[in-house]
């Protein structure tokens, strides 16, 4: 194909939506709607990874050192501690430490330890590499010598995974199901649009031009219009999600992804599945007329 | 030029349009394709640019063997041929120009020649000012000279023309005809199906009449012949 005939696809493709319309607007609108929804869900299941993200960063086995193991071997214990199977990080908290934050967290009935000197032991907080195994480390690390008593949240550590997984198990079957329902609706609208255009494809036809050159503007319509499916529902994703983040105050674990950082990858993702949508769309339909 | 040898053409319905025809039309004739509704002419029309396939029998148009022609070597045929339609087949949504030119891109002709071309045809047809218009905005007979200026654009040596003044008055006729019979000075082969009765008898050229799907009349300087 010469240059000058890719230009002139290019130049009808786009004279061909504002020729074409209110099948332009049909079109763009079924591709909209339905990557409104994919975004929707692409934001949402982001946002519930970075929240197990968070949850499980968060758990965490706090280690209690028995107060017969002197000061001069805690490094020893936090190096066997590290050396464990499965620990990712073991971080010291001095007693002393552990009074200062109590102190912050008491507040203005700080007052209460006084007289009391230091009843905190020193402390591990120790971290799995894997959150599912924090329970057999949480084992391994109460039955190394010089550990008196670990404390871990078992029973939230279970309930909040399987939480967790059932929600993204359940985001990705709403997703896959929304594409399907999505890709029949615009292959109806653009197998719509099109038919009213079969007349047009046949004087083509008959004119002598081949399949490739009736295809080439529709090609380039497609695309154009997967790009613009993808771009409006992109802009009001935009909006919707920086007024939300603007607007609420989330409490940890929760917390919100950055605007851009949703925005750039649920976009990206829009306009690749619009584009596909548009051009699958429309050359699909296109075939049914083109044997005259 | 055009040949046709023993051709059948049977549709699903086992109706049968055209039983053993054969014939032979030189480079530069002028023939009238005439006969009752329902005879044939269409079907004999259509063949020639491979809108529809022959049952049986060889046809040659313009060096290509029609029924041997693979799917993608038909565009390339229906460059060679200029068509035209008693329905004009315009491209609603383009311009007079744009319809014309339309001819010439599939060729992937510069600009600069399809620019060229098209004025010089739209001048051949008297319709240099419509350019820009729209087919909608053109009457039934200006529209068809527009049919005719797209077809004679790319410099065919045929031109198949399929009842071309069927929808148009005497007047108007009688201007896509003298169209026809300049291009046909040139040499271009003019093929014709016609139910004008005035037109055939006026110009006493070559007369093919259909009837019952069979050839009945193959004259030179021939008439209409019918009462319709």
């Amino acid at each position: 194909m010469k240059i000058r005939t890719m230009g002139r696809h290019t130049r009808e493709g786009f004279k061909n939506l504002f020729r074409n319309g209110w099948m332009t607007f049909a079109s763009v609108s079924a591709v909209s709607v339905t990557l409104l929804i994919l975004g929707i869900a692409i934001i949402l299941s982001l946002n519930i990874q970075n929240l197990s993200v968070n949850v499980e960063n968060q758990l965490q086995i706090n280690a209690y050192v028995a107060d017969s193991v002197p000061t001069h071997s805690l490094p020893v214990l936090e190096q066997s501690l590290q050396a464990l199977p499965g620990v990712r990080s073991v971080k010291f908290v001095s007693k002393e430490r552990a009074l200062q934050t109590m102190r912050k967290q008491l507040q203005q009935n700080a007052d209460l330890l006084n007289g009391l000197g230091n009843p905190l032991p020193n402390e591990f907080v120790v971290q799995a590499i894997d959150p599912n195994q924090t329970v057999s480390v949480a084992h391994e690390v109460k039955a190394t010598p010089g550990i008196q008593s670990v404390q871990y949240g078992q029973d939230f550590i279970n309930k909040f995974l399987a939480v967790i997984t059932a929600v993204r198990d359940a985001a990705i079957i709403f997703i896959i199901v929304l594409l399907v329902m999505g890709i029949f609706l615009i292959s109806n609208t653009i197998k719509v649009t099109i038919f009213t255009r079969r007349r047009e494809i046949e004087i083509m036809k008959l004119v002598g031009a081949t399949d490739g050159f009736i295809r080439g503007p529709f090609f380039v319509e497609g695309t154009l219009m997967g790009v613009l499916g993808a771009l409006i529902p992109g802009f009001i994703l935009n909006e919707l999600y920086r007024w939300l983040v603007n607007s609420v105050t989330p409490f940890p674990p929760f917390s919100f992804l950055s605007t851009s950082f949703v925005i750039d990858r649920t976009l990206t993702i829009l306009i690749l599945c619009g584009v596909f949508m548009g051009i699958w769309g429309s050359l699909v339909s296109v075939r049914r007329f083109l044997r005259v | 030029m055009i040949e046709m040898q023993d051709v059948w053409k049977e549709y699903g319905n086992g109706v049968a349009a055209l039983s053993g025809i054969s014939v032979q039309i030189k480079q530069g004739n002028f023939v009238f394709v005439v006969g009752p509704s329902g005879a044939g002419k269409s079907t004999f029309i259509k063949l020639m640019y491979r809108e529809e396939r022959p049952t049986k029998g060889h046809i040659f148009v313009g060096g290509f063997n029609i029924e041997k022609l693979r799917e993608r070597q038909i565009p390339i045929m229906r460059r060679h041929i200029g068509a035209v339609f008693q329905d004009y087949k315009l491209l609603p949504k383009l311009t007079v120009a744009e319809n014309i030119a339309f001819a010439l891109e599939v060729i992937e002709a510069s600009r600069r020649m399809i620019n060229r071309r098209v004025a010089e045809v739209l001048e051949l047809v008297g319709l240099s000012d419509k350019g820009k218009m729209f087919p909608r905005e053109l009457s039934g007979g200006e529209q068809q000279r527009i049919g005719v200026a797209r077809a004679l654009v790319n410099k065919p040596s045929v031109i198949i023309a399929d009842e071309p003044t069927g929808n148009l008055d005497p007047e108007n006729s009688w201007a896509i005809l003298k169209l026809f019979e300049r291009v046909n000075d040139q040499g271009t082969t003019i093929v014709m199906a016609t139910h004008n009765r005035e037109l055939v008898n006026a110009c006493k050229k070559r007369v093919i009449a259909i009837e019952n799907g069979q050839i009945v009349r193959d004259q030179e300087r021939g008439e209409y012949g019918y009462e319709d």
